[in-house]
């Protein structure tokens, strides 16, 4: 009763992706300027929007929600999703 | 029931790490959010695997429950222990809620059942501590109807005892007993097949 098993990178995933939200409705998100500043590597379009003249409420919400990567990474197994610095992209067991 | 060995995202995380992680989890940082579900997924995917088979079909949702749990719940980590053996915690009871719940809606066997059962002829609790017939004793639960093999886990893995399992489930003790022999009785006839 001991085997070791890796979970599935779409259940991972669909944790992250919860968790995001529950976390969301609990107040605003830690902004990206601020996660970037500890040292936390961002993806291109976390990237673009941290690097945009915005205020920092403008870089608090999940991102991830609106983005393809996500709805790849929670229903295929190892999505051919590549980009650095993207969560669904450390998830997957290859 | 032996622990479930460290992956190696978990390997080298001391409690230190634990706690820092923790505190940035729980100031909204995605990032160890990420690193947070990366890090410790497959120890409880596997903990709760082991302990639902057959029924693979609700590891996924039990072990997401786990961490909407540990969410709710992370303002109390205080690292005493490692975050991995919270989280196991946490999985403990959510698989002990399952087995609850299955044995509660199960039949409860009629009087005189346990009574007409031959003598075990198998030791179970040697078996499940000897790792050579680990894989043969997961094959015959998994044939074993769901509630069966639920008793048998819940009693000879999880150590627990028929009196804890009569509480947790409403049952009788005596009904538990009768279920277990029954259970047992048809491990036997399987494992001697």
């Amino acid at each position: 009763m001991s085997e070791d098993f890796r979970a599935p990178s779409r259940l991972k995933s669909r944790i992250y992706s919860a968790l995001l939200e529950r976390q969301r409705n609990d107040g605003p998100l830690l902004s990206l300027s601020e996660v970037k500043a500890r040292g936390k590597r961002l993806c291109v379009f976390e990237e673009l929007v941290q690097i945009a003249p915005l205020g920092e409420t403008a870089k608090q919400p999940n991102f991830c929600r609106v983005c393809h990567a996500r709805i790849l990474a929670e229903n295929i197994e190892n999505a051919p999703i590549y980009w650095p610095g993207c969560p669904y992209v450390q998830f997957q067991n290859r | 029931m032996s622990s479930v060995p460290l992956s190696a995202r978990e390997s080298g995380r001391s409690v230190d790490d634990d706690v820092a992680l923790v505190a940035a989890v729980l100031q909204r940082d995605r990032k160890a959010t990420a690193e947070f579900v990366n890090a410790y997924t497959d120890a409880v995917y596997s903990f709760i695997r082991c302990r639902l088979s057959p029924r693979r079909d609700l590891v996924d949702d039990l072990v997401q429950e786990v961490f909407i749990a540990a969410w709710e719940n992370l303002s109390s980590f205080r690292g005493v222990s490692p975050l991995r053996a919270w989280l196991l915690g946490i999985a403990r009871h959510k698989v002990e809620d399952y087995y609850r719940r299955l044995l509660q809606s199960a039949q409860p066997l009629e009087p005189g059942v346990a009574e007409e059962l031959p003598a075990d002829e198998i030791d179970l609790e040697a078996i499940a501590d000897r790792e050579r017939t680990e894989q043969r004793a997961r094959q015959v639960l998994e044939e074993l109807p769901e509630h069966y093999s639920v008793a048998l886990q819940w009693r000879y893995w999880e150590k627990r005892s028929t009196r804890r399992m009569a509480e947790a489930t409403g049952r009788s003790e005596k009904g538990i007993e009768r279920l277990l022999a029954r259970a047992r009785e048809q491990f036997r006839r399987r494992w001697l097949a």
